[in-house]
């Protein structure tokens, strides 16, 4: 596997969180790619228009990375937060529709603008990064990074405000949660985090344009959630990981990879229908280590006992 | 008594298009008493509670909460004025376990900045600590202390009932609304409910207004009663006037011809 591969598979790890944050209050938005194009098209035109980010050559420093990172978050954070209000009135269906909707106007203001590159996008951006490893290095800790935050969240009032919110709206916001500000606070996180992923992958994509922020790519990032689970932090991961990889590594497959790619998709909610990573699966698997752990011992112990058997007199 | 009612309902009425559920009801209840509501079934006892707890929105008409209007307000502003609810079909929340669903009753208590909260700092983790100690004691009272690390989806109905009173006990009420909390029991079980009901008015010194089909129940239960009869208040008082009321009598068992 290359580091290029592995990149990428990080960078789709990173999305599924950013769907799974609201999905975590019941609230299905498809509205990452969105977001995800705001943060690369923030960071592709500060990198390439602005001296100071762009450092020398074809190289640009980190913390101009970083500060990228943190504008082109920071942007979609704040546009989450602006129509999220309005937005998150609506229920099921009818909100994933209304984010379809934002992703597509994104897309086409993006296609339209003076100063996005049109249909071509924008060339030549900076690496902050001579390697892919470089990239997936500086990734690999942000995941870790995000994913330790998701698992905290898990813990905290707001986290488990979220879960109730999933399974009984009526009932939480009956015991004192105020229903929409939680609902507004998974979004904005969700966005900020597609924005700062976003800006991350234009520089090493080095070219960006619209069709980063497609429908599409609404319905793939969606994908990592229901195949990887919506339970807890893990599923989006592994999910946004295996579908991310599963395109690359069904090369060698020839013309049959992508309708084995299709029906792994369709079959990991079949058999999973609550997706691969469940509480109870990480419970099961927590007590299997614990037994395997026990046999292991016992094993020692008896090779041990056998090792010092010649000694006895 | 004091200046205002806890609560008062004034002319409430409440149509769901041509079906008149509340027609100008009103009643007040006082501080600390235990207030029945009874009426046939489709009477509009329900659907009073849902105008309280503000998920369904009156018609015409007033709730007042210490004479102040509240009608305008949403469910969460509710509860955190103090008052709780359970629901007639038990609304848990099932992908928690028992102790979490105590512990999104104790949400108004747990407010912390986020930033300090995914950091996980010592004062943080003390509230933390001290909330899931409450959440305990809570399930103790209501007999489910062994069961809180279970999830709530695997309780038997009537342990079910008893962690919903629990989950809206967390939330420090000072009026609890009980929806049928006796529904499915067996006589044996509905006497140890009201042991329970009655203790813990005393225990937390609140007030409580409960909805209940089981006529000599309530009668040994409440303090006071309302009669809803097709949408209608037909009677209000102590046990012994609403068991002597010619209406009560003729709702429940028709009029002599």
């Amino acid at each position: 596997m290359s580091a290029g591969l592995l990149q990428q598979m990080l960078i789709g790890a990173l999305l599924g969180l950013s769907v799974y944050l609201p999905l975590r209050c019941g609230q299905l938005s498809l509205a990452t790619p969105g977001f995800f194009a705001i943060g690369g098209t923030v960071a592709a035109l500060l990198s390439t228009r602005i001296p100071a980010f762009a450092g020398t050559g074809a190289t640009s420093p980190l913390p101009a990375l970083l500060l990228e990172m943190g504008l082109g978050g920071l942007l979609a954070a704040l546009l989450a937060w602006a129509i999220g209000g309005t937005v998150l009135r609506l229920r099921g269906i009818y909100l994933a529709i209304a984010t379809i909707a934002l992703v597509e106007i994104l897309r086409v203001i993006t296609l339209n603008l003076p100063f996005t590159g049109g249909a071509l996008g924008i060339f030549g951006i900076p690496q902050p990064f001579a390697t892919a490893s470089g990239y997936a290095g500086f990734t690999l800790v942000l995941l870790a990074l995000v994913c330790w935050l998701c698992a905290r969240l898990e813990q905290l009032r707001l986290g488990r405000a979220m879960a109730a919110i999933r399974d009984d709206e009526l009932a939480a916001t009956c015991v004192g949660i105020d229903t929409a500000a939680v609902k507004l606070n998974a979004f904005v996180l969700s966005a900020l985090l597609a924005g700062l992923t976003g800006a991350l992958a234009a520089h090493f994509l080095n070219s960006w344009n619209a069709k980063v922020g497609s429908f599409d790519a609404s319905i793939t990032t969606l994908a990592f959630v229901v195949f990887g689970g919506s339970r807890t932090w893990l599923g989006p991961v592994i999910g946004g990981l295996v579908l991310t990889a599963l395109p690359e590594l069904l090369r060698p497959v020839g013309d049959l990879r992508l309708i084995v790619f299709g029906l792994v998709i369709l079959l990991g909610p079949v058999l999973f229908p609550q997706g691969l990573i469940t509480p109870q699966a990480l419970q099961g698997l927590g007590h299997g280590l614990v037994g395997l752990g026990q046999q292991l011992r016992g094993y020692g112990h008896q090779l041990l006992e056998r090792a010092n058997g010649p000694r006895r007199p | 008594m004091s200046a205002a009612p806890l609560l008062e309902v004034a002319g409430l009425s409440c149509r769901f298009g041509g079906l008149v559920a509340l027609n100008e009801v009103s009643l007040a209840v006082r501080e600390g008493e235990i207030f029945g509501l009874i009426g046939p079934n489709g009477a509009g006892k329900t659907t009073l509670f849902n105008v309280i707890s503000a998920l369904t929105p009156p018609s015409s008409g007033r709730v007042l909460w210490r004479g102040q209007a509240i009608t305008r307000s949403r469910p969460d502003q509710l509860s955190r004025l103090g008052l709780a609810r359970t629901f007639q079909n038990l609304r848990l929340f099932d992908s928690l376990s028992v102790r979490d669903n105590v512990l999104v009753g104790l949400h108004r208590f747990a407010a912390s900045p986020l930033a300090a909260g995914l950091l996980g700092s010592s004062k943080v983790r003390r509230r933390q600590r001290e909330l899931e100690q409450r959440a305990l004691e809570l399930l103790a009272l209501v007999g489910l202390a062994e069961e809180a690390q279970l999830p709530a989806a695997s309780l038997p109905y009537g342990e079910r009932r008893r962690l919903e009173l629990a989950r809206a006990l967390a939330t420090e009420p000072r009026l609890l609304l009980l929806d049928e909390p006796a529904a499915g029991m067996n006589p044996a079980e509905k006497n140890d409910l009201c042991e329970l009901i009655r203790a813990i008015r005393d225990h937390f010194d609140l007030t409580v207004m409960i909805i209940e089909h089981h006529v000599p129940l309530m009668m040994r239960l409440c303090d006071r009663l309302a009669v809803l009869n097709f949408g209608e208040r037909i009677a209000l008082g102590t046990p012994e006037v609403v068991r002597h009321d010619s209406k009560v009598i003729e709702a429940y068992l028709g009029s002599p011809r």
